[in-house]
């Protein structure tokens, strides 16, 4: 392994793009966007050496770059990745260039935008990739910032309204989190306080201490999942933000909770993790099919897939906190396929409000005959998302739903109802908006996709069914960093990990 | 008595421009540039002395002159090097304002100039006599420059109000000064350490009496509840360009001197005053927020956010001696938002304005993208998010808390916090997200190279701050009084 802090390039690369995006002069604002996306998609190559060059089987942190920053603090600029963040990263590098690209029609303040997207995309990289708890939190914190600028300057008509419930939802998740990790860093240190995520491990917390702070952390990260009943943010904010911001609050944002969970709550902080496990996955449970049957009454299809959202982030959640092998990884795998599927389909929504500036069920019919390419494609993901074997959907519900069932079996079957109700509300939309006659007179007039929005695509719908068919490169690198997670709850906790496949015998 | 020339310093300069200012005006009357040559040699001047004394005096090296009467001290010295490059910025905001008075503009100079060296002495004074009279140095001088546009009703009131409510704190100071001195024999500084280290009182209620008193007489003029009530009216009625100033050195010296006489003479005594300052502290911080969500005038909202900036600075003193660091972080760096943020309120109201509606600041960034930009930045620092500076006082100030064992008043203050990023935002949100309202003023703003100077500078130091604070938080452990 070379010495170059490769990292640290993938944080410092979308920023010094955004610099260079800044100054370029207003009137040659069409160069933006491209010098945006080359930007990003260099991220993306540096992602593509990280994924080269990790050794796969490790299950410890990788890459690893530590430097002391301020010792009476405590803190330090340290970095790592570990399977899990490495996929997490990888998806974040991969949907930046393709949802700026699909960034054409934001013609206001372009260079804001671009700028915003790029240091968005440093701030969630930084957090993936963090090891040090305060300097996660400033990028946790610090990505607030542009995404509450995308959500209010260049959103929808009421946008000012859900860029500030969005901001301050998350803000108020976080400001407990904050004592939360002071206090850690002050109990948790040995001579002296130390905020660094590896030192933390060897801290000797009380049960009561933990269950103190997983609820401070805990509940930060439940508003991003978001959990029920702290996700009433998640529909403004993406139905509101424009299309390329949707696909990044979607496809990465949510899953920062999700990350936060498995990194922080289940690592630091084991005795509570076991002794919640039946609430957190209550909580779940109650996303999956409250999320699935809110879905299906919404007239707009963003509104949907919003509300989609929250059903699949229940199922991420339900694996995470069966604190089982199958669980975790399906949870981890299935953070990915979100990523790529509603991702997909928030890009979809904007390709047709584009052209015909609504986006309510009620006002489309018969779409597959005029713009049968996109209908194709909608089908696809919507297949995706659903979870029809042979695409990535499968793979990460069925772990889920295996790992659940090992530890917390009622709630795994309660949870298996998701699976029907997203197909209930995604094929009933398609039926009302793709099949049967062209019912509107403006509809005729439709182009179908045109060649660049059949790039953007594309490489989302291959990642798909790549990942349906073989998702062994993907949990190869996962099992072995979920291995440790769950090695260390077993070591300090009474919890043992029932193996998959071998049903232990009652007394 | 030890005579120490270093010492005296940055005011015996300071003293000297302001001499040199008012003669050359009686006699010659050469006008601005003469005005601002004689304040720049001055604060200039001062900044360097006062850097002088931070190579040579902080850490062990510090001691007390003239009698015991004026400390030299890495806590002094750090004083100055923030205070005197703190004026010059609030003198180039309010430039503008100087100029429209014509030839009173001097005077108004002049004030600046003598309240700097108030506040600086204040921050070095070793005797609690010698801080009265440097209180009232720049106490004085700060109620004439609230009221300086004489035509404007609203300024004489805010001035008047100010001076009443400042005599009032004054009063009741000298009065707790009067009472330690009474229960230790004493009013040096370290004279009081000293006494109660070596002295066991059997019944210290004269002792804490005093101490509350003075602690009311700093309340009133750091603005903390429930002794903030003056800052909306005065903050709204002195002449925007002014303001700035105002806020930001009262808040650095109230606190230098405050965190002095409690880390000093009443370290031992921390248990005692340690719980009523937590409590101020939390009830600066949930007033000042909550008053804050309710203002439609922008200087009003930053008045009561700046009692909630009170709150979390005394969030940091409960640590006593271990949250000095903390403390001087925090205001140093809240004091340079609060410069730019009044300096572009004043921009875009006009300098002799008091009153700034929130309505004017609609649609700004079409405007001015400069002020726009510089105000969110000031806002997002105040309201704490990671990468500026605020963020880095804030996690300071927390931290000493919690370690203190304060950590219910960290929960208050996080959690106001975050209620407070509202009222920041809403400015961002009319500056970003909404278009000028049609009766109101269009076109873009001229900004005055003064003011251009103090927004980028305040944004320099704000980021530089919060992406690299480590050097400055290593040498501010040399910071302490000793």
């Amino acid at each position: 392994m070379t010495d170059f802090p490769i990292l640290t390039s993938l944080i410092v690369l979308p920023v010094l793009t955004a610099l260079a995006v800044m100054l370029i002069p207003r009137r040659r604002s069409e160069l933006v966007l491209p010098v945006a996306v080359s930007g990003s998609l260099a991220t993306l190559g540096a992602v593509g050496w990280v994924l080269v060059g990790f050794e796969v089987g490790e299950g410890g942190f990788q890459f690893v770059e530590r430097v002391a920053w301020y010792a009476p603090w405590g803190v330090g600029w340290h970095l790592g990745v570990d399977g899990i963040s490495l996929v997490l990263v990888a998806l974040t590098a991969l949907l930046f260039p393709v949802s700026l690209a699909a960034s054409g029609s934001i013609t206001h303040r372009v260079r804001g935008y671009a700028a915003s997207m790029l240091l968005l995309e440093a701030a969630i990289i930084g957090v993936f990739l963090s090891l040090d708890l305060l300097v996660f939190f400033v990028f946790w914190e610090a990505m607030l910032v542009p995404m509450y600028f995308i959500i209010g300057v260049w959103g929808g008509e009421r946008r000012v309204h859900a860029a500030i419930k969005f901001f301050l939802y998350t803000a108020l998740g976080s400001a407990l989190m904050f004592a939360g990790l002071i206090a850690l860093a002050l109990v948790g240190g040995e001579g002296g306080p130390t905020f660094d995520f590896v030192e933390l491990l060897g801290a000797d917390l009380t049960r009561t201490a933990q269950t103190w702070l997983f609820l401070a952390f805990g509940v930060s990260f439940a508003v991003k999942i978001p959990v029920f009943p702290l996700h009433t943010w998640l529909p403004d904010a993406h139905v509101e933000a424009p299309t390329a911001g949707s696909v990044i609050l979607a496809g990465v944002l949510l899953k920062l909770g999700a990350y936060g969970l498995v990194r922080f709550n289940l690592t630091l902080f084991p005795e509570a993790a076991v002794s919640l496990m039946a609430p957190m996955a209550a909580l779940a449970v109650i996303g999956i099919v409250y999320g699935g049957i809110v879905a299906i009454v919404q007239s707009d299809v963003k509104r949907l897939v919003a509300y989609s959202s929250v059903s699949h982030l229940g199922f991420v959640l339900l694996g995470i906190v069966a604190l089982t092998g199958p669980g975790l990884q399906g949870g981890v795998l299935q953070m990915v396929n979100h990523g790529l599927t509603t991702g997909a389909l928030f890009l979809l929504v904007g390709m047709i409000y584009e052209r015909r500036h609504t986006r309510e069920i009620a006002d489309f019919g018969g779409l597959a005959s005029v713009m049968p390419i996109y209908a194709a494609a909608f089908l696809f993901t919507a297949f995706a998302s659903i979870g029809l074997p042979g695409l990535n959907g499968f793979v990460g519900e069925l772990f889920v739903l295996v790992g659940a069932f090992l530890t917390l079996p009622a709630y795994a079957v309660i949870g298996a109802s998701g699976v029907v109700l997203a197909a209930v509300y995604l094929l009933w939309a398609y039926q009302r908006m793709f099949t049967g006659e062209l019912r509107v007179e403006e509809d005729r007039r439709l182009g179908d996709l045109r060649i660049g929005e059949r790039l953007i695509l594309a490489p989302l719908l291959v990642l798909m069914l790549v990942l349906g068919l073989y998702p062994k490169p993907v949990l190869d690198r996962i099992e072995p960093s979920v291995g440790v997670v769950l090695e260390r709850i077993e070591r300090v906790t009474d919890h043992r990990v029932p193996e998959f496949g071998r049903v232990e015998a009652g007394p | 008595m030890n005579l120490d020339f270093l010492a005296v310093a940055p005011t015996v300069v300071l003293t000297a421009a302001v001499v040199a200012l008012l003669l050359v005006e009686v006699q010659w009357s050469l006008g601005h540039r003469w005005w601002a040559l004689c304040a720049v040699a001055g604060l200039g001047g001062a900044t360097i002395a006062a850097g002088v004394q931070w190579a040579l005096r902080r850490g062990d090296a510090g001691g007390t002159f003239f009698g015991d009467m004026i400390a030299v001290d890495g806590f002094s010295a750090f004083a100055g090097v923030v205070l005197f490059p703190l004026a010059g910025l609030g003198l180039m905001a309010a430039w503008p304002l100087a100029r429209s008075q014509g030839r009173r503009g001097a005077e108004f100079v002049t004030l600046v100039l003598v309240a700097s060296t108030g506040a600086h002495l204040m921050a070095a004074s070793a005797n609690l006599v010698m801080l009265f009279i440097s209180l009232e140095i720049f106490s004085i001088s700060l109620y004439v420059l609230a009221g300086f546009t004489r035509r404007r009703v609203g300024a004489d009131e805010a001035a008047l109000k100010y001076f009443l409510m400042g005599a009032l704190a004054s009063a009741l100071f000298v009065y707790g000064v009067a009472l330690v001195f009474a229960a230790t024999g004493t009013t040096s500084i370290h004279g009081i350490g000293r006494y109660l280290e070596t002295t066991l009182i059997l019944r210290p209620s004269i002792l804490l009496i005093g101490i509350g008193l003075v602690l009311v007489g700093f309340g009133f003029k750091v603005s903390a509840v429930p002794f903030h009530a003056w800052a909306p009216d005065v903050y709204q009625g002195a002449p925007g360009g002014i303001t700035g100033f105002l806020a930001s050195t009262a808040k650095v010296a109230g606190f230098a001197a405050l965190a002095r006489v409690l880390t000093t003479a009443f370290e031992v005594r921390v248990d005692d005053w340690a719980m009523p300052v937590a409590v101020v502290g939390a009830a600066s911080v949930v007033i000042g927020t909550l008053l804050a969500l309710a203002q439609p005038d922008i200087k009003r909202m930053l008045a009561y956010s700046s009692v909630s900036h009170a709150g979390f600075i005394l969030t940091a003193l409960v640590a006593g001696g271990g949250g000095v660091e903390a403390m001087w972080f925090y205001v140093a760096t809240y004091a340079v938002t609060v410069v730019a943020a009044f300096g572009i309120v004043a921009v875009v109201t006009g300098p002799e304005q008091g009153r700034a509606s929130l309505t004017e600041f609609a649609g700004l960034v079409d405007r001015s993208p400069l002020l726009a930009g510089g105000l969110a930045l000031a806002l997002l620092s105040m309201g704490g998010i990671p990468l500026t500076a605020g963020f880095v006082g804030k996690v300071g100030v927390f931290r000493a808390a919690i370690d203190a064992g304060f950590l219910w008043l960290v929960v208050i203050g996080v959690v106001a916090a975050v209620a407070a990023l509202f009222f920041y935002l809403r400015v961002i949100v009319l500056m970003y997200m909404q278009p000028a309202a049609d009766d109101g003023p269009a076109g873009p703003i001229a900004v005055p190279a003064g003011a251009r100077f103090v927004v980028v500078a305040s944004a320099v130091v704000t980021v530089l701050l919060g992406v690299v604070p480590w050097p400055l938080l290593n040498w501010l452990r040399d910071a302490l009084p000793i």
